[in-house]
């Protein structure tokens, strides 16, 4: 018998980008060269280079960088659609803010990052600003500097400054007011446990709030139009010890408690200041702002200190 | 000593000593130890002044001499010791609190004579509370020393006293200051606890202080381990809380973040230990703190604490854990870091120290501070004595004007004069200047109290000083 020789014909181009493209949504994490090779081990190196370049800058496919080799995987087909308009330079551009998530990126950074000229740059971000592709967020710390972000995303904490910040307006009347009902909600904690007249290790271990319960007494007084995490009433309580208004102790609690954070719980505690205000500062001397201008016989005198005429007047 | 010091020591001399001690005291002070002809040429006084006021400073304490290999003896001011004499005050009340009036009579004698024997100084208490006794004549409140002191006096003198010497010639006793200061850092601590934790728990303390008062060494960190047993045992007899519960206060002292009573081991029943200088290191920031807080306001002093926590914080770090506004809290560590509170340490990036590329950190220094605003306080004590005498003489005239008539007043209830005459002597001092007298004596004794005031910061930050210098 005759041999039936088949002729190897050369696959239809479309078919190759449109098997790869059914291979990629096999695989949506994405797929190797190897694993093209595998499905159609007839086709030639150079005839696949050619479908996956035609697929890349359509925008029909992702290329990533893995640690077996490269990777490429099936873009999703809104962004693929957005993009139509936009030529290779806005798309990088869209990279590197994409790439950047939700802290954003700065114009600057951009600029090394694309090698692009700052007027090229510029009219880029208009464009993309003005098709709502991307955004610009003031950043807290820099009241100057712009960052970049896509459109959907929320800004990361560290760029609006979390609860605090308003508008990039650090609400200082806000955390004042949560730290007097935080130190009123101890104190009063504090007394009831020294009313109960109880042995003194129960009297001390009931004055002690842990930080979850004040956490919940703070949401359920509802003065706070944000929503608050316990990291945040842990920052107000910081700020009342740096007050000397109340002490910290950290206990291990098993992992189940409520309000443990690794095994570990905060207790906060109200308590009273350690000494009076001492001797110096109830003299004018010792608030007097020309103190270091005053000797005897000169202008500012201890004689005709005018300030010590006004105290001596009480 | 610093120029503040040296001005408070020859204030403090002239107001109880007189000119002539002031200026040979304040010879010394300023050029340390000389032998007495280089003291006459200084400060250009007769010989025979000098030596009376190197008698009066040597008397007191505030002098020593030590005999020099070639024949001259050298003379040495103790500036110290001058400074203490503000304290006097606080040491009679102290001895009044403690031992009653016989007590505070006696310190005070010892205080103004400097140095007495026993005899005359047991000798002069008897005659002045027998003094105050004629006074009111109502309570013969008898004590066996005053009798014997009484009897010894009218012995002596019936005996034509001054040729014989006194039976204990030689053996002079002198205020112990440093057990003074010993009680008063005591009490300190006391009040701290009791403020901090409650009255039993402070009782508790006190205890323990009493306890290791003669065992303990003056500068010592932490006093001897007691154990519970005896606390229990030592305990003021009107406290009846049971052993359990002594043991939980002092499981809760011990636990407790300020860290005054330590737990150095478990026999009989748990040993505890007082940490001295621990609690004198959080009196003294509790002193700077209040001190930064009543100057710049409670904000500052956030800031403060939290850099004495933290030690060593960067500007960004402290708005963010401060809460406080970036703007407001850049302004108050400026106001700081200009009255030297805060210093800044640079940690540079590159090698070559470029601003931009430098780490700029915010740190307390505490010896330093402490140190500064002690010299602060000597400044504010010499400042409130010079206003002191300032009003004194702006009314001399009124002043003398009102011994005059209380002279007159005196003499002639002597003579048994009428209701009337006395009435027109007393209207020699019209209304106005009555109240120019009142409100003189009201002036007056307000600075005399916040001389005291001061005088108990400069106590603090001093054994502060004391105890850090102390630990090697």
């Amino acid at each position: 018998m005759a041999e039936v020789k088949v002729k190897p014909e050369a696959p239809d181009p479309m078919d190759i980008e449109s098997r790869i493209i059914e291979l990629c949504q096999q695989f949506p994490h994405g797929i190797t060269d190897q694993v093209i090779q595998n499905d159609m081990p007839h086709m030639e190196a150079q005839q696949r280079a050619v479908a996956i370049n035609r697929l890349l800058s359509m925008g029909q496919l992702d290329l990533l960088r893995s640690s077996a080799g490269l990777l490429y995987r099936i873009k999703d087909s809104q962004n693929a659609s957005k993009m139509k308009g936009s030529d290779n330079q806005e798309k990088l551009v869209y990279q590197i803010i994409e790439d950047a998530g939700n802290k954003g990126i700065w114009s600057r950074d951009i600029r090394y990052k694309s090698n692009l000229p700052l007027t090229e740059i510029n009219k880029i971000l208009k464009n993309l600003e003005s098709k709502k592709l991307i955004k610009a967020v003031k950043s807290v710390a820099a009241s100057k500097k712009k960052v970049y972000m896509l459109y959907n995303l929320q800004p990361d904490r560290s760029v609006t400054g979390g609860a605090w910040y308003s508008d990039q307006d650090f609400e200082s009347e806000f955390v004042e007011v949560l730290n007097q009902q935080c130190f009123k909600f101890l104190q009063s904690k504090a007394e009831a446990a020294r009313d109960s007249k109880q042995n003194p290790m129960i009297q001390r271990n009931s004055s002690f709030a842990s930080s979850h319960e004040v956490w919940k007494y703070i949401c359920e007084l509802g003065i706070s139009k944000v929503e608050l995490s316990m990291e945040d009433i842990e920052t107000i309580l910081n700020t009342l010890i740096y007050d000397g208004k109340v002490e910290m102790t950290i206990i291990a609690a098993k992992e189940g408690t409520v309000g443990s954070v690794d095994g570990q719980m905060r207790l906060y505690r109200a308590v009273s200041p350690l000494i009076q205000p001492t001797g110096l500062v109830r003299t004018p001397c010792g608030l007097c702002p020309v103190f270091d201008d005053c000797h005897e016989g000169g202008e500012i005198s201890p004689s005709n200190c005018i300030y010590m005429t006004e105290w001596l007047e009480f | 000593m610093t120029q503040a010091e040296l001005r408070l020591c020859s204030l403090l001399l002239r107001e109880n000593f007189g000119e002539i001690v002031e200026k040979v005291g304040n010879s010394l002070l300023r050029t340390g130890p000389r032998p007495l002809r280089l003291l006459v040429g200084d400060t250009g006084l007769l010989p025979d002044q000098v030596k009376k006021a190197l008698c009066v400073l040597l008397q007191h304490g505030l002098a020593r001499y030590e005999p020099q290999p070639r024949g001259a003896v050298e003379y040495e001011a103790r500036g110290e010791r001058v400074l203490r004499i503000l304290r006097y005050p606080r040491y009679i009340y102290t001895a009044k609190t403690l031992y009653g009036d016989p007590g505070e009579l006696l310190v005070e004698e010892l205080l103004l004579h400097g140095h007495l024997p026993m005899s005359s100084a047991v000798a002069r208490v008897a005659d002045r509370l027998t003094e105050t006794m004629e006074g009111k004549g109502k309570r013969r409140h008898s004590c066996d020393e005053e009798e014997e002191g009484e009897h010894k006096a009218k012995r002596q003198k019936q005996e034509g006293g001054s040729s014989e010497p006194p039976p204990d010639d030689g053996i002079y006793w002198q205020v112990n200051l440093e057990r003074f200061h010993q009680h008063f850092r005591d009490q300190a601590l006391v009040s701290a606890v009791a403020s901090r934790m409650d009255q039993t728990s402070s009782e508790v303390v006190r205890t323990m202080l009493r306890m290791s008062e003669v065992t303990t060494a003056s500068g010592a960190s932490h006093t001897q381990p007691l154990s519970s047993n005896e606390i229990f045992r030592s305990l003021p007899a009107g406290y009846n809380i049971s052993k359990a519960v002594l043991d939980q206060y002092l499981a809760l002292l011990a636990d407790d973040p300020l860290e005054f009573v330590g737990k150095s081991g478990d026999s009989g029943g748990g040993t505890y230990t007082v940490n001295l200088h621990k609690a004198l290191v959080s009196l003294a920031t509790a002193t700077l703190e209040s001190i930064v807080e009543e100057r710049f306001g409670s904000r500052c002093a956030r800031i403060f604490r939290l850099l004495l926590r933290k030690k060593h914080l960067e500007q960004k770090q402290v708005e963010d854990f401060a809460m406080i506004p970036a703007k407001e809290a850049k302004d108050m560590l400026y106001r700081m870091l200009s009255e030297n509170l805060v210093a800044l340490q640079e940690i540079p990036k590159t090698p070559d120290h470029a601003p931009s590329r430098t780490f700029y950190l915010y740190t307390v220094n505490v010896m330093a501070a402490a140190r500064m605003l002690l010299h602060r306080c000597y400044k504010s004590v010499a400042n409130l004595m010079e206003r002191r005498h300032h009003e004194m003489r702006e009314n001399k005239r009124l002043l003398e004007k009102s011994q005059r008539v209380e002279a007159i007043l005196a003499s002639m209830q002597a003579t048994g004069a009428e209701a009337a005459q006395l009435h027109e002597v007393e209207e020699m001092i019209t209304g106005p200047e009555r109240q120019q007298l009142e409100n003189l004596k009201r002036n007056v004794n307000k600075m005399d109290a916040s001389e005291n005031q001061v005088d108990e910061t400069i106590f603090m930050l001093e054994a502060f000083i004391e105890s850090t210098m102390k630990r090697p």
